[in-house]
C-alpha cells in the first residue's frame, strides 16, 4: 500500500519522466516506464472523496480500475458504462418492532436470535467492467440471498428427541459462528439465528457465479447474504424430508424482511447449487445444496430454478453428469436455458459451441486473475473509510 | 557443448478490417508488409489454378472454389464485376462470412511464413470495446480476440494482444514518454486510447470509420463501395473544393465521421473518475488508412478546436506513416515484452 501511494505521487511521476527522457531507445524507454508505473494515478476531487465516503455507507459502488500489471495490461478494456440494478423489487415494508440484546422482532412476525452474532471482515465494493458486462465481486449492501443446507448431523424430528435436537442445534450454531459460515441459520424448530453481521462478509458461497442480464456477481461472499437451513439431504429427498414446516415459515419471513430492508430483486434469491462453481475443472456445482425442491413459492419467490445459469452462458462452465444427477428436474430447466443461450450466441457468431465456450472460460479466468489484488486494495480502502 | 541460443523474433500485426499490416525488425530498422484483408471466390479449374500459381497470386482451394486473398483480391473482383468478400467487419471477424476464419488464417500464415522458426513473439492489435451499444457486436470482440489467439497459437507463436489506440501511442509518442491520445481510424472502427506515461487510462471504439464513409458514399453515387474506396484512396483531398460529386459526398461523410468521433471523445473524457490527473496539455496522434487523405489532420484539428474539448491538446499530429503506425506500435510492445 505504501508503494501504491508512492506510485500515485506527482513528484514520483516527474522523477520517472525525467529518467525516462534519458533513455533514447523507444523500446527500452517503454520497458522502463512500464516497470516504473505499475499503478495509474486517479484524479481525486472533493466530490470523489465524498463519493468514497458514501460508498462506505453503502450508497455508491466504487469502480476499481482493471488489471494493469504484467503483459495483460496491454489489453485495457475499461468502459464507462456504470453498473445499474437490473430489476427493482417490490416487497411490502417490514420494520423492526423490538430490539433487545438477545433478539429482534419484526413487523411480519419474524424473530431473530442475536445473542451469538459474530463479526467478520467487512464487505468490500469491487466492480469490474468487461465490456458491457459488470462483474461484481463485492458490494457494500447485499445484492441477494443464497440459500444453503448445513448438511450437518441431525437427530430425528420427534418430541422424544427434544433435548438431543436442541443440543445438536446449539453445537451447529457455535460451529457456523466460529467458521463465519453464514449470515443466518434457521434451526429445525424454525428459530432464526443471526450468525455473522449483515454488514460483513460470510464464507458461505466460495467460488460462485450468479447473474442477471449484463450484471454478474462472482464469489458471492461479499455480495450475497447466506441463509442456511439446518438439514441433511440426499438426492431425491422430498421437501418434507429435507426441512421442517417451521423452517419454511421462518425462511419466508426472513426473506421478506431482507428483501424489504435491502430492496433485493427476487431473481437474486437463489440456491447454492445454482451458483456454486468449480474453477479447477470449469464445472458448475462444486456444492449442490438445494439443487432440488427448494420451496421458492412457499418462501414468496418466483421459481428461480428456471433462470438460465450465468456461470454457463457468461463464463462457459459445464454442467456435467454428476451435477445433473445431484440436482433435480426443476434446476435442469435453468441448465437447458443457459445452454440454449450459449448455443445461440455461438451460432450468431458463426462459431462452434466448444470454441465459444472456451472463449467464455478464458474471459472468466482473465477476470478472476484480476480480482485478488483488487479485493485487497478495496478492503484496505474500505478500512480507511470506516468511521 | 552448449548450443548458442537463436534469437527470438518479434512481430507486430495490425489486424484491421481493411488491411493486415505486419511489422518486423531487421537489424535496427522496422519493415512492413501490407495485405488487403479481403478475398474473392474464383470457380476452380486446373487452368486457373496453374495460372495463379505461375503468377504468384496467393490463393487457397476451397471445394469447388479458389479463394484469392490479399492484395490481388480487388483485381479479381473487378474482373468478375463483384465485390470483394471481407473476413472482418466493424473491427471484428465477420459473423456473416463463413470463410472468415480460414481466410484470416491463410493471409496471416502467408505473411508470417518466413518468421516461423524459433517461436516468434507476436503482438496483434485488438479493438477496444465500444463506448456505447451503437451497432458494434460486443460479444464479437471477445470471440474475435479468442479466435485470433487460437489461430496464432496453432501457428506456434507466442501471442500477446494490444489495444489498437495504445499501439498508435507506442509508435508515435515516445517524445512525450507515451503520454497522449492515440486514434486509429481504420476501416470498421475508430479506436481511441488515452495513455499516461505508457499506462492505458482509457480506450474505446466507435463504429463509424472508413467502411461507413465508403458505403454511405456508394449509396449516394450508386457506385460499388469497393470502387468508392479505391477512388477515395487514390484521389480524395480534404481541401474544400468539390471537383466532382464523389469528392463532395466523401467530404460530407468524412465530416460526419469526425464529428461522431469528437462527440464520443468528449463524452468519454468528461468522466473524471476515469481520467488521470494531467498537469499539461497532451498531444493527439491520428493514424490509419482513413486518416491518410491529404487535409484530414487539418480538418480534424479545425473541428476539434471548435468544440469544447475537456482535455487540453498541445498538438494534433498525423502518424509518420498512418498505414503502418499501429503495426509498428504492436512490434514495439512485442519487443518490450522481450526486454
Amino acid at each position: 500500500m505504501e508503494l501504491e501511494r508512492l506510485y500515485r505521487c506527482s513528484w514520483y511521476h516527474r522523477w520517472v519522466e525525467s529518467r525516462a527522457s534519458l533513455i533514447r531507445d523507444p523500446v527500452r524507454r517503454l520497458s522502463y516506464l512500464r516497470r516504473a508505473m505499475p499503478v495509474l494515478p486517479r484524479r481525486r476531487s472533493g466530490v470523489h472523496a465524498m463519493l468514497l465516503m458514501a460508498a462506505a455507507f453503502g450508497l455508491v459502488m466504487i469502480a476499481i480500475p482493471g488489471q494493469n500489471t504484467g503483459s495483460g495490461w496491454f489489453l485495457d478494456r475499461e468502459v464507462a458504462a456504470p453498473y445499474r440494478e437490473t430489476r427493482v423489487a417490490s416487497e411490502a415494508a417490514v420494520w423492526i418492532v423490538e430490539s433487545r440484546g438477545t433478539h429482534e422482532v419484526y413487523s411480519n412476525g419474524l424473530r431473530i436470535e442475536t445473542d451469538g452474532v459474530v463479526e467478520n471482515e467487512p464487505r468490500v465494493s469491487n466492480v469490474l467492467q468487461a465490456g458491457r458486462l459488470s462483474v461484481i465481486a463485492g458490494q457494500s449492501a447485499p445484492a441477494g440471498i443464497v440459500y444453503h443446507t448445513t448438511e450437518s448431523h441431525i437427530a430425528p424430528f420427534e418430541a422424544t428427541n427434544n433435548l438431543r435436537l436442541q443440543r445438536v442445534g446449539r453445537w451447529l450454531r457455535d460451529f457456523v459462528a466460529q467458521n463465519r459460515s453464514y449470515h443466518y441459520l434457521i434451526d429445525r424448530f424454525g428459530r432464526v439465528h443471526r450468525v455473522v453481521r449483515e454488514s460483513d462478509a460470510a464464507y458461505h458461497a466460495g467460488a460462485s457465479v450468479w447473474g442477471i442480464q449484463q450484471t454478474v456477481w462472482v464469489n458471492l461472499n461479499h455480495s450475497f447474504l447466506g441463509v442456511a437451513f439446518e438439514s441433511q439431504t440426499t438426492a431425491g429427498d422430498k421437501l418434507a424430508e429435507s426441512v421442517t414446516p417451521a423452517q419454511i415459515r421462518a425462511a419466508a419471513t426472513l426473506t421478506s424482511m431482507l428483501r424489504s430492508r435491502y430492496n433485493l430483486p427476487p431473481d437474486n434469491c437463489v440456491t447454492h447449487a445454482q451458483a456454486s462453481v468449480n474453477p479447477a475443472n470449469m464445472g458448475i456445482g462444486l456444492h449442490t445444496d438445494w439443487g432440488a425442491n427448494f420451496p421458492f413459492a412457499e418462501v414468496g419467490l418466483p421459481d428461480n430454478y428456471a433462470q438460465p445459469l450465468a456461470a454457463i452462458h457468461q463464463f462457459g462452465f459445464i454442467a456435467d453428469e454428476l451435477y445433473r444427477n445431484a440436482t433435480g428436474p426443476r434446476l435442469a430447466r435453468g441448465i437447458q436455458a443457459a445452454e440454449e443461450t450459449l448455443s445461440s450466441q455461438a451460432t450468431a457468431l458463426n462459431l462452434a459451441t466448444d470454441v465459444h465456450r472456451q472463449a467464455l472460460q478464458q474471459r472468466y479466468r482473465k477476470i478472476m486473475s484480476a480480482l485478488p489484488k483488487q479485493l485487497a486494495a478495496a478492503a484496505q480502502e474500505s478500512k480507511e473509510n470506516r468511521p | 557443448m552448449k548450443a548458442k541460443p537463436e534469437t527470438q523474433a518479434a512481430l507486430g500485426l495490425d489486424v484491421g478490417t481493411s488491411r493486415i499490416v505486419l511489422a518486423s525488425q531487421e537489424d535496427e530498422t522496422f519493415k512492413f508488409d501490407t495485405q488487403l484483408n479481403a478475398f474473392v471466390c474464383v470457380p476452380f479449374s486446373r487452368m486457373t489454378e496453374k495460372a495463379l500459381t505461375r503468377e504468384g497470386v496467393p490463393f487457397a482451394r476451397n471445394g469447388s472454389d479458389l479463394l484469392v486473398h490479399g492484395n490481388e483480391a480487388p483485381r479479381f473482383a473487378d474482373l468478375l464485376n463483384s465485390e470483394t468478400r471481407r473476413p472482418m467487419t466493424q473491427g471484428v471477424l465477420n459473423p456473416a462470412e463463413p470463410e472468415s476464419v480460414p481466410v484470416m488464417r491463410q493471409i496471416v500464415e502467408a505473411m508470417t511464413s518466413s518468421f516461423r522458426d524459433n517461436r516468434p513473439k507476436l503482438c496483434f492489435t485488438v479493438p477496444a470495446w465500444p463506448l456505447a451499444a451503437n451497432g458494434v457486436n460486443e460479444e464479437g470482440l471477445t470471440y474475435h480476440e479468442a479466435t485470433l489467439r487460437q489461430i496464432f497459437a496453432e501457428l506456434d507463436y507466442e501471442v500477446l494482444g494490444i489495444n489498437e489506440g495504445l499501439a498508435v501511442i507506442y509508435s508515435e509518442l515516445e517524445d512525450t514518454n507515451f503520454t497522449g491520445i492515440g486514434i486509429s481510424c481504420g476501416g470498421g472502427l475508430c479506436n481511441v486510447a488515452l495513455s499516461y506515461l505508457s499506462m492505458p487510462a482509457m480506450s474505446f471504439s466507435i463504429p463509424k470509420a472508413g467502411d461507413y464513409i465508403d458505403s454511405s458514399a456508394a449509396s449516394v453515387t450508386g457506385d460499388l463501395a469497393n470502387r468508392v474506396r479505391l477512388a477515395k484512396e487514390e484521389r480524395f483531398h480534404f481541401n474544400g473544393h468539390f471537383v466532382d460529386k464523389l469528392q463532395q459526398v466523401l467530404t460530407v461523410y468524412y465530416d460526419d465521421m469526425i464529428n461522431g468521433l469528437l462527440t464520443a471523445m468528449r463524452e468519454a473524457f468528461s468522466n473524471p473518475k476515469r481520467m488521470p490527473k494531467l498537469s499539461k496539455p497532451i498531444p493527439l496522434v491520428l493514424s490509419g488508412g482513413t486518416a491518410s487523405p491529404k487535409g484530414f489532420r487539418d480538418r480534424f484539428e479545425k473541428l476539434l478546436r471548435a468544440t469544447d474539448f475537456p482535455i487540453q491538446i498541445s498538438e494534433v499530429r498525423l502518424a509518420r506513416d498512418p498505414h503502418t503506425a499501429t503495426a509498428r506500435g504492436a512490434l514495439i510492445a512485442a519487443l518490450t515484452e522481450m526486454q
